[in-house]
């Protein structure tokens, strides 16, 4: 996917421009704010500070470590069948059934990726379509696309975003439901500048604009401390009306990780925070993950890889303070028509 | 500020524009998937599930429009 490729700029050699003749152009006028800026373009390069990453990847680790992305409950299915490795195309038949939460669905979708485009789309069985497309015009202009159709036309939802990453920050822009006609929607800018070779600072701006009559204009602020051996992350993301989110993740070890996650809420009306910690551990063909919140609920997550085209899940949680509980069965089952070869996999000798 | 007849000549070509992208995004990534894959999959394989599929899509269909059922 050409969204989440981030090399790892080398500190490039630098050039010490020599004196420039003055050659007749149109842009001798204005010629010294363009050697001003390319001096300062070279002693910010110089700095060599590192690329901090996007705003949308900002608690990435923390995510990745915690379950709430991954929790289900009842029991579900997945069938993929990977038709080519690459470029990569792929189909996917979901099934859910029993959850207490959700009804039961089936889902169908499909996946093509190459170096450039990234094109996703599912459709449920009511009708409801889900679509993504990423396209990365260079290494560090990506386009991204993504809307969600339903039947019901106050359900659907349209997200087109930029994304620029720099040498040394990343710049997004994106809008929700953008109307031409009458500029409605919601736009969002976000700027996330390295300072030091540990600590990003930035900002993001959201304008919503749900009629052409009001409109609304929201600042929050970032902060990133990652690390010099990069193996812990702490992330601070503050709205001045009252909202504060606090994450910190650490490797403990190659297997081990661990993260913690604070939000605080506190408006005039309402006051609320909420605290969890979980820990994530990888073994040689499972995936373990378990958390704890400060609402009671105390959740695990096993994943074992029997074979490698065939995985078991077993999702459980149990809720203290409301004495609930909830526990969710799922196997993953992945084919192709692909032989080893061509999946670029050395068969055992 | 473009004229009300502008306004509603692009909401029009929106909500066509929408539909398009509803029924055709999926058979799109489907054609791309097939036409650009390497090794490219033969179709032929998908003919059979292909017909048990529309077989079962017409039942069901007419089952839902026939007075009878």
């Amino acid at each position: 996917m050409a969204s989440t490729s981030l090399p790892e700029k080398d500190v490039q050699p630098v050039f010490h421009a020599p004196p420039t003749p003055v050659v007749p152009s149109y842009f001798n006028p204005v010629s010294p704010f363009f050697n001003a800026y390319d001096r300062f373009s070279s002693w910010r390069a110089d700095l060599g500070l590192p690329h901090p990453g996007s705003v949308e990847n900002l608690q990435k680790e923390v995510k990745a470590t915690h379950l709430s992305n991954y929790i289900f409950d009842g029991a579900r299915a997945d069938l993929t069948k990977s038709l080519s490795m690459n470029p990569l195309f792929q189909v996917t038949h979901s099934f859910a059934l029993g959850s207490q939460t959700a009804p039961s669905s089936y889902n169908f979708g499909a996946v093509f990726a190459n170096q450039t485009v990234f094109m996703q789309g599912s459709v449920d069985h009511e009708g409801s379509i889900s679509a993504r497309f990423n396209q990365g015009w260079s290494a560090n202009n990506v386009f991204k696309a993504q809307a969600q159709l339903s039947q019901q036309p106050d359900q659907n939802m349209i997200q087109l975003e930029h994304d620029y990453q720099g040498q040394d920050y990343n710049a997004n822009i994106k809008a929700i439901n953008p109307s031409p006609v009458n500029l409605t929607g919601i736009y969002v800018g976000s700027y996330l500048q390295s300072f030091t070779k540990n600590l990003a600072l930035g900002v993001e701006a959201l304008y919503q604009r749900p009629t052409p009559q009001n409109s609304e204009l929201a600042l929050s602020y970032l902060a990133k401390y990652t690390s010099t051996d990069k193996n812990w992350i702490a992330t601070a993301q503050v709205q001045p009306s009252g909202i504060l989110q606090a994450t910190y993740w650490q490797r403990l070890s190659e297997k081990v990780e661990v993260a913690a996650d604070l939000q605080l809420l506190s408006a005039p009306t309402r006051r609320d925070a909420i605290a969890t910690v979980g820990a994530k551990y990888d073994f040689r063909a499972a995936t373990f993950r378990a958390q704890v919140d400060s609402t009671g609920k105390v959740s695990a997550l096993l994943e074992q890889r029997f074979v490698p085209a065939f995985a078991f899940l077993v999702a459980g949680e149990i809720d203290h303070f409301k004495n609930a509980a909830k526990v969710g069965v799922g196997v993953m089952i992945e084919s192709t028509t692909l032989t080893p070869e061509e999946m670029g996999m050395v068969p055992p000798p | 500020m473009p004229s009300e007849e502008t306004k509603e000549r692009i909401s029009k070509v929106i909500e066509v524009g929408r539909t398009v992208l509803h029924y055709g995004w999926i058979p799109l990534i489907i054609y791309v998937g097939f036409t650009r894959s390497n090794p490219q999959p033969s179709l032929i394989k998908y003919v059979f599930p292909i017909l048990l599929f529309l077989f079962f899509a017409l039942t069901v269909s007419f089952r839902l429009i026939s007075p009878l059922a």
